[in-house]
């Protein structure tokens, strides 16, 4: 990895931390510059809030991941001190060549040692391990039991109406969550927590009892979808003894939990892929309590859009390190794809990164798909499929952007339109379609438009919530 | 009527079942209609077909199974819907406009803050914001950030509005399409923000603008547009007349852009204008015209030679306006103000006796020498700072020009010199003889040292006002300070850390202002000082951090300053303490502490017996080389 300030920042605990380190750089806190002649070690004295400065170094032995060290108190990793160095690096400061110091060359020796246990360990067969049957079977019971007391309780909701919600105690739909989650059906129970906000919602809000409904009923219909697939999916795995990982959706659903070597097990993975990221965001999802940063990629090679999401749970939230905007091009050794259709979960273990080339720069917007006939065929293909989200993220080409009255409105190169619009469910820190109006400068020529295609319950079109602008010079993200 | 309307119509009729429940049901007559519309198009394709048929089990079923044959029907309706959901639409297309901003790659922990800040409400923002500005000056160029900055011209905080009026100044020409699109002459305070920065941008360029905007200008953006048209020279003649013509705010808008003009004109209209209305002095304050220098000189002099002729009270009315003139002063420095300041000088004693009319001290002299002051504060170096070195040498019976003439020298002389002519006036000795005038010549210098600081962020000394000192402050006023005999300089000032209760006295305050912390004498001087006024004062917290940031410890006189007070020591000001501590000094210094303070019996009694767990626990902490702990583990052990 050659060190850039992108990389920095993706190094740093969080934003703040980074911001801390330049600073420290920039008002020139640290001294006795030093480095390794092979420029694999570089260490410095910071002064801090004490009279001894603190002694920092970052170790590139491994270039795709430094090693930072410090002799400050701070728990975060690396601290402020650590990126304020890599930062004197960036800046390239002048650093004397001295020889390793005896700490450090000791700490590196124990870190090998380590690293060749690991990779023996690695290299001897594991043992397979031998399956819990009378486990598995009880796991498999509890969860049909789960979908039973789902399914019963759907059933007594719509029987009474969903507008009785407003009526209704939202505890009693947290403990069914809860009971749920027990039952290791994770999906359901973020189901049932989203109609106990409904039932907070309208209480708080009775005018928004419509719209809270709407969504509740939506809620239920995916809900009785998944139940009914679930227990016959249950049903032939307990009938076959069967607890393995299968490439559906419904394992995730079901409380399953991907790993990466369950994934490349079933196959799901694609070698030597090359991603470029067309924009980041994050939203907080009320029902799950959690963060999700997400980030859309494009595979360079084959035109495939897919997504990247960190999850971090609020209560967890400083224990899981986020993630952020990515600017450079990821050479990807493995790539692991989650089940599922349209943009799928990608994970991957290693990744080096550089810059976009201007030729691959050039070669993005060519990736989208031929017109928005074919992406809006690709959309509802997706969208009528219960279990999928309501919304799909595509590349299309741009032949102009503009208004007619308010609304903004995109025009293909063939002459097929749709209507460019936010999309609600998003919130306002998603607002992005009246950006277009402030772009630095025309569209160029053989650009695309990506964004989120929807359905519209409101006027019943398809409309598409612009995230970036791909010229054949640059990606503008509208967002971030 | 579309042809999908019966889907739609079912759709709809699905949801409200949904939401009354599948007990109602076989009564919902809108339902079954809706189904029997559905009949034709359930003929025309399979897919109508399926949901026709969907409907008919639906409306027959046995209660216990409707509610899942209604979601099954509800979900297959949805899916038909989004296939058959329109695209696109008819009509001529506008092209977008262009040029809010550039583009920055800016990742999303970078902008988002900025952008929350700036367009949400709530505490904590103005620091995003000024960090953002004062670090990355340049995200504020961007197409996504630069609008908000604009839009938070009108800002609910009038300190982040005015924020962010001074970052568009500093964008400079590129904020002036966004400014300048939407700018509703009759709109509120935002908008008199945004035609304040545009003149602040556009300087002279901007006056064609602003008076195309003036006729449709209301109120606030009426005020800012006419004090904007003072920047271009040409618009004498306009603001002649609008003085004529406007009322209230805007005149007064109108006279302060004036007093920015200059020419023969300007100079007979201030003339006859202060002759009618003396009050309107105060629009000169920030015009350092030759004319207006003149024209203050003269009627300040008529004012106090007026007073004086008359012998008699000052009224209300005279002292008022005595209060307009001097603070009309500003940074007027020119040969007209000095002989005015030569001519007062020379009646001081006179104003010295003016009073009231119930026979009080009105403080003309004070006032004047105060006004004196303050223009030497602001103006550089020339004959008026000149005069202000040799006022206390040619009249040290006055002993207030003492601060006039130590703050000139600190401007102008070599630091060495300034020691050695005023540091005597230091009392390190209670005085035998004179010795009145010689605590109060102390008191005057005390007071005068607090008015001059080390500046960190510049590295040097400034006095108030902004500029600095000839020379860096000679090193041996530290000492002599830590010697003085009498410390009661009158007046509180801000406590630097958060501890309110601990009434901290002026001269300390003022002290470790002048201290720079790189200083190692400076150090070894004041690490034994402050160990004694801890023991004088008994305030562990604010001495305790000051020996931090100088790499001291209170080790030693700790405990016996929190036994004075046992109240102020709750665990978390204690944990906040040893956390600072553990920040500057080595583990071991830490641990010695935290023993005394334990030892100490002064640990608020609410809290002693969670510290005496906590301690403890620390201590072990640090002597196995492990971080200080943070608040939620001395915290979760009171529970």
């Amino acid at each position: 990895m050659s060190l850039t300030e992108q990389s920095i920042l993706l190094l740093a605990p969080n934003p703040a931390a980074a911001e801390n380190g330049r600073k420290l750089s920039k008002k020139g806190s640290f001294s006795a510059h030093r480095k390794t002649a092979d420029q694999t070690l570089y260490w410095a004295e910071c002064a801090g809030s004490g009279k001894n400065p603190y002694r920092v170094s970052a170790d590139f032995t491994e270039p795709e991941a430094p090693v930072c060290r410090c002799s400050c108190p701070s728990r975060q990793f690396p601290c402020k001190h650590a990126l304020g160095l890599l930062f004197e690096i960036l800046g390239q400061k002048p650093f004397e060549t001295a020889d390793i110091p005896q700490d450090i060359a000791d700490k590196r020796a124990r870190q090998a040692a380590r690293a060749a246990k690991k990779e023996s360990a690695a290299s001897t067969p594991a043992k397979p391990k031998k399956p819990n049957a009378a486990a598995r079977k009880k796991k498999l019971d509890k969860q049909l039991a789960g979908l039973d007391m789902a399914e019963k309780m759907v059933s007594e909701l719509l029987t009474a109406g969903v507008g009785t919600l407003s009526g209704s105690s939202a505890q009693s739909y947290d403990k069914l969550a809860k009971d749920l989650g027990s039952s290791y059906l994770t999906g359901l129970q973020t189901a049932f927590s989203r109609i106990a906000l409904t039932v907070r919602t309208v209480q708080k809000n009775p005018a928004q009892a419509q719209a809270a409904y709407s969504e509740a009923l939506r809620v239920l219909i995916a809900l009785h979808s998944t139940i009914k697939k679930a227990r016959v999916f249950l049903q032939q795995k307990l009938e076959e003894g069967s607890c393995s990982a299968e490439d559906t959706v419904l394992f995730e659903a079901l409380g399953g939990v991907w790993k990466l070597e369950d994934l490349q097990a079933i196959g799901a993975f694609r070698e030597n892929a090359k991603l470029v990221q067309l924009s980041f965001d994050v939203t907080y999802d009320e029902a799950k309590k959690e963060f999700c940063e997400r980030g859309w990629w494009l595979d360079t090679a084959t035109g495939q859009i897919d997504q990247t999401l960190n999850l971090r749970p609020a209560k967890a939230l400083k224990y899981v390190k986020g993630d952020d905007s990515r600017f450079d091009l990821l050479e990807v050794p493995v790539l692991c794809t989650y089940p599922g259709e349209g943009n799928r979960r990608i994970r991957w273990d290693s990744a080096s990164t550089r810059p976009v080339t201007p030729e691959e720069q050039a070669a993005l917007p060519t990736l989208a798909q031929p017109d928005l006939a074919a992406a809006v065929k690709l959309v509802k293909g997706q969208i009528k499929n219960t279990l999928l989200p309501k919304y799909m993220a595509v590349l299309v080409p741009i032949g102009q952007i503009g208004t007619i009255g308010e609304t903004f409105v995109l025009e293909d190169p063939k002459g097929g339109r749709v209507v460019l619009r936010d999309r609600r469910e998003d919130g306002a820190d998603h607002a992005s379609t009246a950006r277009l109006a402030m772009l630095p400068a025309a569209i160029p020529a053989g650009s695309a438009l990506f964004g989120l295609m929807f359905y519209d319950e409101a006027d019943k079109t398809i409309c598409l919530h612009p995230y970036s602008v791909v010229t054949p010079e640059q990606v503008i993200r509208l967002l971030y | 009527m579309s042809s999908l309307q019966p889907l739609y119509d079912v759709k709809e009729r699905l949801e409200a079942a949904a939401v009354a429940g599948t007990g109602l049901l076989s009564e919902d007559f809108r339902l079954q209609r809706a189904a029997e519309a559905m009949k034709p198009l359930a003929a025309a394709s399979p897919v109508f077909g399926k949901i026709s048929a969907g409907l008919d089990r639906l409306l027959s079923a046995p209660g216990p199974d409707r509610a899942g044959l209604l979601l099954d029907t509800l979900a297959l309706v949805d899916a038909v819907a989004y296939t058959q959901g329109r695209s696109g639409m008819e009509g001529e297309i506008t092209p977008l406009p262009t040029g809010g901003g550039t583009y920055i790659q800016i990742s999303h922990g970078q902008i988002q803050p900025l952008l929350t800040a700036l367009t949400t409400t709530g505490g904590g923002r103005m620091e995003v914001i000024q960090s953002a500005w004062e670090d990355h000056p340049e995200f504020f160029r961007d197409f996504r950030v630069m609008p908000a900055v604009v839009a938070g011209l009108g800002d609910g905080y009038g300190e982040i509005a005015d924020l962010n009026a001074k970052i568009l100044k500093g964008v400079g020409p590129a904020a002036l399409p966004l400014l300048k699109q939407d700018f509703d002459p009759a709109g509120n305070r935002a908008m008199a923000r945004r035609a304040e920065v545009i003149a602040a941008i556009e300087g002279e360029a901007a006056s064609p603008w602003l008076r195309e905007v003036l006729p449709e200008a209301r109120k606030d953006v009426r005020v800012a547009v006419i004090l904007a048209l003072g920047d271009a020279p040409d618009n004498t003649a306009l603001l002649l007349d609008l003085i004529k013509t406007e009322r209230s705010g805007s005149r007064e808008a109108a006279l302060q852009a004036l007093a920015r003009q200059d020419g023969d004109a300007v100079r007979e209209f201030w003339t006859a204008e202060l002759k009618k209305n003396s009050g309107s002095v105060r629009f000169l304050r920030d015009t350092d015209t030759e004319w207006a220098a003149a024209l203050l000189a003269t009627g300040l002099r008529e004012q106090l030679e007026g007073m004086l002729a008359k012998g008699g009270p000052v009224s209300e009315e005279e002292q008022l306006e005595l209060s307009h003139w001097c603070q009309a002063i500003g940074k007027k420095a020119s040969a007209p103000m000095l002989e005015l300041w030569r001519w007062a000088d020379s009646h001081m004693e006179a104003f010295d006796v003016l009073t009231n009319e119930k026979g009080n001290s009105i403080f003309a002299g004070v006032r004047l020498t105060d006004s004196l002051r303050d223009s030497l504060r602001t103006s550089g170096p020339g004959p008026l700072r000149d005069f202000c070195l040799e006022l206390w040498d040619r009249r040290p019976g006055m002993t207030r020009y003492l601060h006039i003439s130590f703050l000139a020298a600190l401007l102008a002389r070599p630091a060495a010199e300034v020691y050695k002519k005023f540091a005597p006036c230091v009392l390190t000795k209670k005085p035998l003889l004179d010795a009145d005038r010689k605590r109060t010549l102390n008191n005057v210098l005390l007071r005068a040292l607090g008015d001059v600081w080390w500046n960190q962020e510049q590295g040097r000394y400034v006095v108030y006002g902004g500029q600095p000192t000839a020379e860096p402050l000679d090193r041996r006023w530290i000492e002599r300070l830590t010697q003085a005999v009498y410390t009661d300089v009158p007046g509180r000032g801000v406590p630097p850390f958060s501890y309110y209760w601990e009434n901290v006295n002026k001269f300390d305050l003022d002290l470790m202002k002048l201290v720079d912390p790189s200083e190692a004498e400076t150090r070894r001087l004041l690490i034994p000082y402050l160990r004694k006024r801890i023991q004088e004062t008994g305030l562990a917290y604010t001495y305790s951090r000051w020996l931090f940031q100088l790499g001291g410890s209170p080790r030693g006189v700790l405990g016996d300053a929190m036994v004075k007070n046992p109240k102020a020591n709750r665990l978390s000001v204690l944990w906040e303490l040893m956390e600072k501590a553990a920040q500057a000094l080595p583990p071991e210094e830490v641990i010695g502490l935290l023993e005394e303070a334990l030892a100490s019996k002064g640990i608020y009694k609410g809290a002693q017996e969670t510290a005496e767990r906590a301690i403890p626990y620390t201590i072990e902490l640090l002597k196995a080389g492990k971080p200080y702990p943070e608040w939620n583990v001395w915290w979760g052990m009171g529970k």
